[in-house]
C-alpha cells in the first residue's frame, strides 16, 4: 500500500496514460457519436440543463478519478486535475470525431458546434477516465480495493450512480426509448421493473463475475437486498428521471407516461449500476 | 495498516513536487476548455436562447435544369430556439394558378441557417415568386 507513491511519475508515464485516455474516450463515446438524436439535442436542449448536466459530469469525473482514474492519484488536487484532463480529452475527442463524421462543419454557428461538442464530451470524458482502467496493463488493484473499502457504503452508492448515469445516458437520447414506453402495457412495465431488480441483485451478489462483491459481513439476504439492491434500483430510477428531464422528455407528459419511461430507462440504468462495481 | 497509512501520508507533501509538467499542461488545458464551454453555454442560457423560432427564406441561386428550374435557398432561423420539421414552400405564378413546391428540413438550430433546394417546371425568375417557411414543430 506504499505502492508507487515513492516513485515519481515521469512525463512518459503520464503521456502513456493520456494515450489510453484518448483510446477510452473514442471507444466509450462511439455509440453516442453516431446517434443523430445526440447531434440534435446538442443544439435543441435547454442551455441551463446542459450546463447542469456538464457540472454533474465534472463531479462524477472527480469521483471516478478517486476510484479508477487514468493515473494513480492520492489527493483532491490531483483528482481534480485528472478530472479536468479527462474533460479536455473528452472535448478534443468529440470535436475531432464529430468533425471527421461531418456532423460539425465550418458553416455552422458557434452555438451549434459548442452545443454538439459539449454534449458528446460527457460520455467521451467518462471514457477517458476509465480508459486507463480498461486498457491499462498494470493496474494497482490493491489500492483500488482499499479505496473502495475505505469509501464504504457511500462509495458503493456513488459507483452505482456513475454506472447508472452512463448506461442511461447511452440509450436515453433515442426515440426508441419513448416508443417502447408507449407500446408497453402496465403489466409489461411491472415485469420489466421486477426483472431490473432481480438482475441488479443477481449480477452483483450471486453470479461469479470477477470483481464481484461479497455479501457484507454478517449480512443476511434481506439486509443486502434492502441496503444495496433496492438502494441501487432507487438510484437507477432517480437517474433515469433526471436524464429524461435533462433531454426534455418529461415536458407536458402525463405522470403515468413519465413513470413508464422511467421504468423502461431504469432497466439499462440498473444494469449500469450493477456492472459499475464490476468494471471500476 | 495504520503504519502504512502513516508512510503514505509522509509521502504526500513530497509527491506534490513529482507532478510532471505534462500533467500540469493536460489538466490546465482541460480546465481552460471546461471554462470556455461552460462560459459559452452559460452565456447562451442568459441571452435569448429560448425565443421562439423565426425563419426567413432567401433564394440564393436559380438554375435551369432538365425538366424545369432548380432554386437553391437558405432558411435562416433568427430566433434563439431550434425549429424541427421546418416546411419550406415556394410558389411560382402560372397562367392556370400558381405552381407549389415544398420541402421539409429536419432541423434549423437557433441563430443558424440550413440550405435546401426546390424544383419547378415554370420559371421562378418572376417578380411574383414567393418563398417562405410554412411551419415548424418544437423539437
Amino acid at each position: 500500500m506504499v505502492h508507487d507513491d515513492s516513485v515519481p511519475e515521469t512525463n512518459k508515464d503520464y503521456a502513456i496514460g493520456l494515450g489510453r485516455a484518448f483510446g477510452g474516450a473514442v471507444i466509450f463515446a462511439i455509440p453516442l457519436l453516431m446517434t443523430m438524436e445526440m447531434w440534435w439535442l446538442g443544439f435543441s436542449m435547454e442551455p441551463g440543463r446542459l450546463l447542469l448536466f456538464m457540472s454533474i459530469n465534472v463531479a462524477i469525473l472527480i469521483g471516478l478519478s478517486y476510484f479508477a482514474g487514468f493515473e494513480k492519484t492520492f489527493s483532491w488536487k490531483e483528482d481534480a486535475m485528472d478530472a479536468f484532463a479527462a474533460f479536455g480529452v473528452g472535448i478534443l475527442t468529440s470535436t475531432t470525431m464529430l468533425a471527421l463524421l461531418a456532423v460539425i462543419t465550418f458553416d455552422m454557428t458557434w452555438s451549434e458546434i459548442v452545443g454538439k461538442v459539449a454534449l458528446q464530451s460527457v460520455p467521451a470524458s467518462i471514457g477517458a477516465m476509465l480508459g486507463r482502467k480498461q486498457l491499462g496493463g498494470g493496474q494497482d488493484t490493491r489500492a483500488e480495493e482499499e479505496r473502495k473499502a475505505e469509501a464504504g457504503y457511500g462509495g458503493e452508492l456513488f459507483l452505482m450512480l456513475a454506472g447508472a448515469l452512463f448506461m442511461a445516458f447511452n440509450v436515453a437520447p433515442t426515440e426508441e426509448m419513448i416508443l417502447i414506453a408507449y407500446q408497453m402495457s402496465p403489466w409489461h412495465t411491472l415485469a420489466l421493473g421486477v426483472l431490473s431488480i432481480v438482475l441488479l441483485h443477481v449480477l452483483v451478489y450471486t453470479v461469479g463475475f470477477s470483481g464481484q462483491e461479497s455479501r457484507p459481513e454478517g449480512g443476511t439476504f434481506r439486509s443486502t437486498f434492502f441496503h444495496f439492491t433496492l438502494a441501487g434500483y432507487g438510484i437507477a430510477l432517480l437517474i433515469s428521471f433526471y436524464v429524461l428531464w435533462t433531454f426534455g422528455r418529461t415536458e407536458d407528459v402525463a405522470p403515468t407516461e413519465i413513470a413508464n419511461m422511467v421504468v423502461v430507462l431504469g432497466f439499462p440504468a440498473s444494469l449500469g449500476a450493477a456492472t459499475a462495481r464490476l468494471v471500476i | 495498516m495504520e503504519q502504512n497509512r502513516a508512510i503514505e501520508n509522509e509521502n504526500h507533501p513530497a509527491s506534490g513536487n513529482h507532478i510532471p509538467w505534462i500533467e500540469w499542461l493536460a489538466s490546465g488545458l482541460g480546465l481552460l476548455m471546461a471554462l470556455c464551454v461552460f462560459g459559452f453555454i452559460g452565456w447562451q442560457a442568459l441571452h435569448d436562447a429560448t425565443s421562439p423560432p423565426m425563419i426567413t427564406v432567401t433564394a440564393i441561386e436559380t438554375t435551369q435544369v432538365t425538366g424545369g428550374y432548380r432554386v437553391i435557398f437558405e432558411a435562416r432561423n433568427v430566433g434563439g430556439a431550434a425549429a424541427a420539421q421546418v416546411r419550406i414552400e415556394g410558389a411560382v405564378p402560372g397562367s392556370d394558378g400558381p405552381e407549389f413546391s415544398s420541402v421539409i428540413l429536419d432541423y434549423i438550430p437557433g441563430h443558424s441557417a440550413r440550405k435546401g433546394g426546390l424544383f419547378f417546371t415554370l420559371n421562378p425568375q418572376s417578380e411574383k415568386f414567393t418563398l417562405r417557411a410554412a411551419g415548424f414543430a418544437k423539437p
